[in-house]
């Protein structure tokens, strides 16, 4: 007997026996595809969270200050942070109107999922928020100083205005007050309905001419680092206590590496609890294969008896079978993994709103787990029976 | 020394849970020889040993003593491969409970030993049809045991087991399941195959069916207690 005809005799076997083969298929499948597509959600809700921190900009402090006179900080705190470059690589304060921006006969209230923030900033405003230029120039120190009306417009907002027309030096209005439109920035967040790109920024000099008649109370500051963040968030601290006498206001300062770190936790411990039930099924699949070679092994033994007393050698029925559990789990391996992926791509378009695929490590390993119970069971009946006399294999019944 | 005989079976002792409680002795120092072209009939009360003694000649057990020479050769030094080689070209086993592989449909069935003989394709597939003609079957070589009577499963067992065309046929009570008519028909088609020079050694608890043998063995206990031409067999 030779491999072809081993081959085709075990191809024979699967047909002719298709409620064990298709058993033992689903098996595998379920197992497979539910590994993959639990785990590989659960990796892109991972990716998304930290794709989400990496646009928002990372290291990023947040300081809130309220002295009772109302007096303004916002230079104050710019200055005493560029002292401390170390640790910070800028500083803005982050307070925002919600007007309407205008372009000709376009206005922003307009846009299907509501108009844009105008963040009164200072020119390091992208810098702590992650924003680059497309187009133009940013915000200058000199715009800060001069009260200029300037306007950096978002890759969202720009669109939505201009279209495919340049806007760098046209002029728009914001909340009635006119603006010279300076630079775009780049999309970074192109996908999303509500786009973090959905933004313009002005000096924050001209808060008062957008009706922002307060100083600003809110800042963000950007660290050079995750260690860096709470030394900053310390120094800080201990600068404001100077600047605001205990009695004489409030203020709180807080690294937003907490949220992030907290998010980190959070998803570490979703992978656990999926990956255990992953686990679970890929078991319970495999459960399901055993039971099926289990079940089915006094008739296999019977079977191996007969193929010996006819001139079937150990070798060739230990081939066939080989042969029959390799083929039917590297089907049932192959259509296990296409579920998977499509149900992959399906759940992460539904949950993320992202497209998502598996990594082939953890595919290897869901298919690899399953293929190789699935023929150490197949095997079982031939490795047990193959080696007895014929008329022991024949007893079983 | 290499005996002559084409069976020869010296003081085999077959005991089946050897040193326990329920030990059985089926077999108890049984010496036969058998010659090529014999036609012998092994008969004996139930449980006397029978299908225990034509396993060992079938090479499908072994006995716990003694040696069985089959052509010569010692089978208990035989290797699987050899085994296999043997019971596949050497010796066609008809069994009482046929032995069909029920997936397999009647021709795939008497292909079986001829693919693990390396006959393939058209080859193969004339010479199952010719010993399923022989049994009168091929018009049924499409359908599977469980869609056939006892006597066509038995009459497809026999074709399975001269498909190869091996020179010894072995039928451990080939007609017990079988109504005496089909009995009777399958019976003819081995005395048509001891008449081709196959020798044939049957089991049967039946008196007509051994009065057709040439030669009568008796067994009781475990032990022969008769073999002689048929003329001097009482039956
Ligand atoms: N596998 C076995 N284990 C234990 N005892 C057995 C086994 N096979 C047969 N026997 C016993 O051996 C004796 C001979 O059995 P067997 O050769 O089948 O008799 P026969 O075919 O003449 O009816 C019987 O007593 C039977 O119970
Ligand atoms: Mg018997």
């Amino acid at each position: 007997m030779n491999i072809t005809q081993s081959f085709k005799m075990a191809i024979k076997s699967i047909t002719d026996n298709k409620a064990r083969s298709i058993l033992t298929m689903l098996g595998i499948i379920i197992g497979v595809a539910a590994v993959i597509i639990m785990v590989s959600v659960v990796q892109g809700a991972n990716q998304w969270s930290k794709e989400y921190y990496e646009k928002q900009g990372t290291n990023k402090v947040t300081v809130n200050a309220y002295p009772y006179n109302g007096k303004d900080i916002t230079e104050d705190l710019y200055n005493y942070c560029l002292g401390l470059s170390e640790y910070v690589a800028g500083v803005t304060p982050n307070g925002s109107v919600y007007t309407d921006i205008k372009y000709k006969t376009k206005s922003t209230d307009n846009m299907e999922y509501g108009g844009p923030s105008t963040y009164l900033g200072s020119d390091q405003y992208s810098l702590c928020n992650n924003f680059t230029l497309a187009k133009g120039r940013d915000i200058s120190q000199l715009d800060v100083k001069k009260e200029n009306q300037v306007i950096v417009l978002g890759a969202r907002v720009a669109e939505y205005l201009f279209g495919v027309s340049e806007p760098v030096g046209q002029k728009v209005t914001v909340g009635g007050v006119s603006f010279t439109v300076v630079g775009v920035y780049k999309a970074k967040d192109p996908d999303s309905d509500w786009s973090m790109d959905n933004m313009a920024v002005v000096p924050y000099t001209c808060g008062r001419l957008l009706g922002q008649n307060s100083a600003s109370t809110n800042f963000t500051v950007k660290a050079t680092g995750r260690e860096e963040a709470n030394k900053a968030v310390t120094m800080i601290t201990g600068f404001l206590s100077g600047l605001i006498p205990t009695g004489t206001g409030d203020y709180w300062v807080q690294s937003e590496n907490q949220w992030q770190e907290m998010d980190e936790q959070y998803t570490q411990q979703m992978s656990l609890v999926v990956g255990g039930i992953a686990g679970i099924s890929l078991l319970v699949g495999g459960i399901g294969i055993m039971n099926i070679m289990l079940v089915t092994v006094t008739e296999r033994t019977h079977e191996i008896g007969i193929r010996k007393a006819i001139g079937g050698s150990r070798r060739s029925i230990i081939m066939q079978f080989l042969i029959e559990a390799a083929v039917v789990c590297c089907c049932g391996g192959f259509i296990g993994v296409v579920i998977g992926y499509l149900g992959t791509v399906v759940a992460g378009k539904l949950t993320l709103d992202m497209l998502i695929f598996p990594s082939v490590g953890m595919t290897v390993g869901a298919v690899g787990f399953s293929v190789l119970l699935g023929i150490i069971f197949g095997m079982y009946p031939a490795i047990k029976a193959s080696g007895l006399q014929p008329v022991e294999a024949l007893r079983a019944d | 020394m290499i005996s002559m005989k084409l069976i020869d079976v010296k003081h085999v002792w077959k005991i089946y849970n050897e040193g326990y409680e329920n030990e059985v002795r089926a077999l108890a120092d049984v010496s036969l020889e058998i010659d090529r072209k014999e036609f012998v009939a092994i008969i004996g009360q139930s449980g006397s040993g029978k299908s225990t003694l034509m396993n060992i000649l079938g090479c499908l057990d072994v006995p716990t003593y003694g040696d069985y020479h089959l052509d010569g050769h010692l089978v208990s030094e035989m290797s699987d491969a050899q085994l296999s080689k043997i019971r596949n070209r050497e010796v066609g086993f008809i069994f009482q409970g046929f032995n069909l592989i029920p997936a397999l449909t009647a021709l795939e069935n008497v292909e079986l030993p001829l693919t693990y003989q390396g006959v393939f394709g058209s080859r193969r597939r004339e010479m199952a049809l010719e010993a399923l003609e022989k049994v009168g079957l091929a018009e049924r070589c499409n359908h599977k045991p469980s869609e056939m009577s006892g006597g066509q499963q038995q009459r497809v067992a026999i074709a399975r087991a001269i498909s190869t065309r091996a020179p010894i046929i072995m039928a451990d009570e080939p007609t017990g399941a079988l109504d005496s008519k089909t009995g009777k028909h399958v019976l003819e088609i081995l005395h048509g195959l001891h008449d081709e020079g196959t020798t044939i050694i049957l089991i049967t608890h039946d008196n007509k069916i051994a009065a057709t043998a040439e030669r009568i063995v008796r067994i009781s206990d475990g032990q022969i207690i008769q073999d002689c031409p048929r003329e001097e067999a009482e039956l």
